[in-house]
C-alpha cells in the first residue's frame, strides 16, 4: 500500500531532493548535452552532433588510457584490500576493546591532512635525491628511479584509500559471530584455513564494498598518476585535463567523463550484486 | 580408572582472572552414556563443556579423553564436536555445505563427502532442504542441521550446549525424543549442558548437578530425584520437603531428629549421623501424605495448615505451613486429594514413612 506524502515527511526530504537535482542531476544532464556540442575555432556552440563520441571512441590513445586506468584502479583495489586485510583482521580479533578504539582513532587521523599534501610528501621520499634513495646510498645502493613510476602511482592510491578500506573491512569483521569461528575450529578447521573458510565469507559484503571504494577512488584520481606517476601511463583523468587544454575541447572531455561515470556505475552494480550473491532477504 | 571411561576430569580448575569458574572437578564420563550437566547460569557447566571441547584450557588438573591427556590439544586437533546454543550454522553455506564442512576439513573427497552428508540429511529428515539457505529454515530444522553437521564425522562424543533453549515448548519435547533416540541408536556419548531439569531428567542416563563451580551430585535422575545428596540439590530440584535439626537417640530405638516441627524418626538407609550433630532430612513431596485426623502411628506427624493449592495437570500441589512457619509441599493425584478439605486455613496433619526420609550432606 502506498502511503500518502505528508508535509512532515516533505520538510525533511525536500532539501535533499532539491540539492540532488541542482548539483547532481542537472549537471549530469548538462554533461550529456555538452557531449553533443561542437567546437569551431576554439568556440563552443550548442549542437546535436555525435562527432565527439565518434572521435574519442575512434582514438587509440583513449582506449589505451581507458585500459590503463581500469587496470591501475583494479590493481589498486586488489592491492589495498590484500594489504588492509591483515591490518583490519588484527584490529578486529587480536586487540582489546580499548586498543581497538585507539586503532580506529589512528585510522581516522590521515583524513585530517589533505590528500594532495600527503602525495607531495611522498615526492620527498621517492624522488631521486629523496629520503629513500639517500638512505639506500648509505649502504651503497641506488639511486633507483622511484618517482614517476607505476609503483609510485600505486603508493599514491594506497595513501588515498588504505585507511578507508581498513575501516570498512574492520566494521564488517567486528560483527562476525565469534561462535562461527569457534565452530569452524571445533570441526578441525585450522586457524589460517578458518580465515578463508569462515571469516572472509562472513565479511564478504564489507570486503567487497571496501574494494569497490578503493576502485572508485583510484579510478577517478588525478593527483597520484600526475604527481607520483609523472603522467605515464596517461589515465582518463589526465586525458580530461589534456583535452580541455587543447583547443577548448570541453565536449570531448564530457565524453570521457561520461564514459568514466558509466564504467563506475557498471562496476559498482556488479560489485554489489557479487557481494550479496546468494543472500535472500 | 574403569575400562568404559571415555573422559575423565582430574582435579580440573578453571580461573578467569580472579574468578574461579570451576573448582577442583573430578568426574568421569562413561562410553556411550547420555550425561547431562545441569545447574543455574554461572555454575560452570558451560565452561566445563568448553574445556572438554578445547575452547578453554584448564588452569589446573588434567582432562583425559580415552586415557590420553588432552589439555594441550587445540580444539581443531580433537574429535569433540559441539552443538552451540546459537547452533553456529554458517549462514554463507547452504544446508548440504554446512553438513559437509567437517568432512571437507578432514580432506574427504567430494563423492564420499556427498554420500555421507546425504546419509545424515536423510537420517535427520532434512533432505528436502539440502539446497536451502540457513536463513530459510525454521528453528527445528536448523536444530537438525546442527546435529547432522556435528554427527556426520561419527565422533565418539558429542557436546551439546543448551541446544534446545531457543525452541518453543512443544518442539523442545519433540527434539528431546529425537536426541534421546539418536543417542541410543548411534551409541555416541552425549554430554548435554542445560539449566532445565526436565530436559536433563527426561534424556540423561546420568546427571551432574553443579553449583558455583562445584559438583553437588552425580547420579541417575532417579537417584537424584529420590535422594538429593545436598541441600542445594534438594532446593534446586524443589520437589522435596526439608527438615533440619539435632540428632539424638530415638525414644523407640533408632535415631531421631529434633526439629522445630517436632521429633522426626530417621529411616534405615545409609550411615546414621552421630548424636548431637545437626542433620537435614529430605522427603519427596509425593511421599508426604495428608490426613484430617492424626494417623494411628505416632512418628513423623507434623500439624500443618493449608495456605494454597495449585493444579499442575494430572496432579495438584498443596502448599502448607507448620506452626513454626516452615513451608511444606504435598503433591498428589486429584483422586487422592478429593476427600480432603483443602480450604485455605484448614488444619491438617502431614506425615511420611521414616524410610522415605533421606539424609543430605550438610553444606
Amino acid at each position: 500500500m502506498r502511503r500518502p506524502v505528508s508535509l512532515y515527511g516533505l520538510t525533511f526530504s525536500l532539501p535533499l531532493l532539491i540539492w540532488q537535482l541542482l548539483f547532481f542531476v542537472f549537471p549530469l544532464l548538462f554533461l550529456v548535452a555538452l557531449s553533443f556540442w561542437t567546437v569551431k575555432n576554439f568556440v563552443m556552440s550548442p549542437d546535436f552532433d555525435t562527432v565527439n563520441w565518434t572521435t574519442m571512441y575512434g582514438r587509440a590513445v583513449f582506449w589505451q588510457a581507458y585500459g590503463a586506468t581500469f587496470a591501475l584502479a583494479a590493481g589498486a583495489a586488489a592491492l589495498t584490500s590484500i594489504l588492509a586485510f591483515p591490518c583490519a583482521y588484527a584490529i578486529a580479533f587480536k586487540l582489546s576493546d580499548t586498543a581497538r578504539r585507539w586503532a580506529v582513532f589512528l585510522m581516522v587521523i590521515p583524513f585530517f591532512t589533505s590528500y594532495l599534501v600527503r602525495v607531495y610528501s611522498w615526492q620527498i621520499f621517492l624522488s631521486d635525491n629523496g629520503i629513500i634513495n639517500v638512505m639506500l646510498g648509505w649502504i651503497g645502493l641506488g639511486p633507483y628511479p622511484l618517482l614517476n613510476t607505476v609503483g609510485a602511482t600505486m603508493v599514491g592510491y594506497l595513501t588515498l584509500s588504505f585507511p578507508l578500506v581498513v575501516l570498512l573491512q574492520l566494521f564488517s569483521l567486528v560483527f562476525i559471530d565469534r561462535t562461527l569461528i569457534e565452530a569452524a575450529h571445533n570441526m578441525r578447521c585450522g586457524r589460517v584455513r578458518t580465515v578463508f573458510e569462515v571469516v572472509i565469507p562472513s565479511a564478504r559484503v564489507g570486503l567487497v564494498i571496501a574494494a569497490l571504494f578503493a576502485f572508485i577512488l583510484s579510478f577517478g584520481d588525478f593527483v597520484s598518476p600526475i604527481y607520483l606517476g609523472g603522467g605515464d601511463p596517461t589515465t582518463l583523468s589526465i586525458l580530461i585535463t589534456d583535452t580541455t587544454k587543447s583547443g577548448q575541447q570541453w565536449p570531448r572531455a564530457a565524453v570521457i567523463a561520461l564514459t568514466m561515470i558509466g564504467t563506475l556505475m557498471v562496476v559498482a552494480f556488479a560489485a554489489v550484486q557479487f557481494a550479496y550473491k546468494g543472500k535472500t532477504k | 580408572m574403569q575400562r568404559d571411561t571415555l573422559v575423565s576430569f582430574e582435579g580440573v580448575v578453571k580461573r578467569f582472572g580472579s574468578f574461579v569458574a570451576v573448582q577442583k572437578m573430578d568426574f568421569e564420563i562413561r562410553k556411550g552414556e547420555f550425561l547431562a550437566i545441569m545447574g543455574s547460569s554461572g555454575c560452570g557447566k558451560t565452561t566445563t563443556l568448553r574445556m572438554l571441547a578445547g575452547l578453554e584450557a584448564p588452569s589446573e588438573g588434567v582432562i583425559r579423553l580415552s586415557g590420553k591427556p588432552i589439555n594441550d590439544l587445540p580444539t581443531w586437533s580433537r574429535d569433540t564436536p559441539m552443538v552451540w546454543q546459537s547452533l553456529a550454522l554458517f549462514p554463507f553455506l547452504n544446508v548440504r555445505e554446512n553438513v559437509e564442512f567437517a568432512l571437507k576439513m578432514r580432506g574427504i573427497g567430494k563423492v564420499e563427502r556427498r554420500r555421507r552428508a546425504e546419509q545424515w540429511l536423510d537420517r535427520m529428515q532434512i533432505t528436502e532442504f539440502a539446497d536451502r539457505n540457513i536463513a530459510q529454515l525454521s528453528g527445528g530444522q536448523r536444530q537438525r542441521v546442527a546435529l547432522a553437521r556435528s554427527l556426520v564425522v561419527e565422533p565418539e562424543i558429542l557436546l551439546l550446549d543448551e541446544p534446545l533453549s531457543a525452541l518453543d515448548a512443544a518442539l523442545k519435547v519433540r527434539m528431546q525424543s529425537v536426541l534421546k533416540t539418536l543417542q541410543r541408536e548411534t551409541g555416541i556419548t552425549f554430554v548435554y549442558v542445560t539449566h532445565s531439569q526436565s530436559e536433563a531428567f527426561s534424556m540423561a542416563d546420568r546427571v551432574v548437578i553443579m553449583s558455583r563451580g562445584v559438583i553437588e551430585q552425580i547420579g541417575t535422575p532417579q537417584e537424584i530425584y529420590r535422594a538429593p545428596r545436598t541441600r542445594f540439590v534438594a532446593d534446586f530440584l524443589g520437589s522435596s520437603n526439608l527438615f533440619s535439626g539435632r540428632v539424638r537417640p530415638g525414644a523407640a530405638g533408632g535415631v531421631e531428629l529434633e526439629t522445630p516441627a517436632g521429633a522426626l524418626k530417621l529411616g534405615g538407609d545409609g550411615v546414621m549421623p552421630a548424636d548431637g550433630t545437626t542433620a537435614t532430612v529430605t522427603v519427596l513431596d509425593t511421599k508426604t501424605h495428608l490426613s484430617v485426623t492424626p494417623p494411628a502411628r505416632s512418628v513423623n506427624v507434623v500439624p500443618v495448615r493449608v495456605v494454597g493449592e495449585e493444579f499442575v495437570g494430572a496432579t495438584a500441589t498443596v502448599y502448607l505451613e507448620t506452626p513454626q512457619g516452615q513451608e511444606i509441599r504435598v503433591q498428589k493425584g486429584h483422586d487422592e486429594l478429593a476427600d480432603l478439605p483443602l480450604g485455605i486455613g484448614q488444619d491438617l496433619f502431614a506425615w511420611w514413612e521414616p524410610k522415605d526420609g533421606h539424609l543430605v550432606a550438610e553444606a
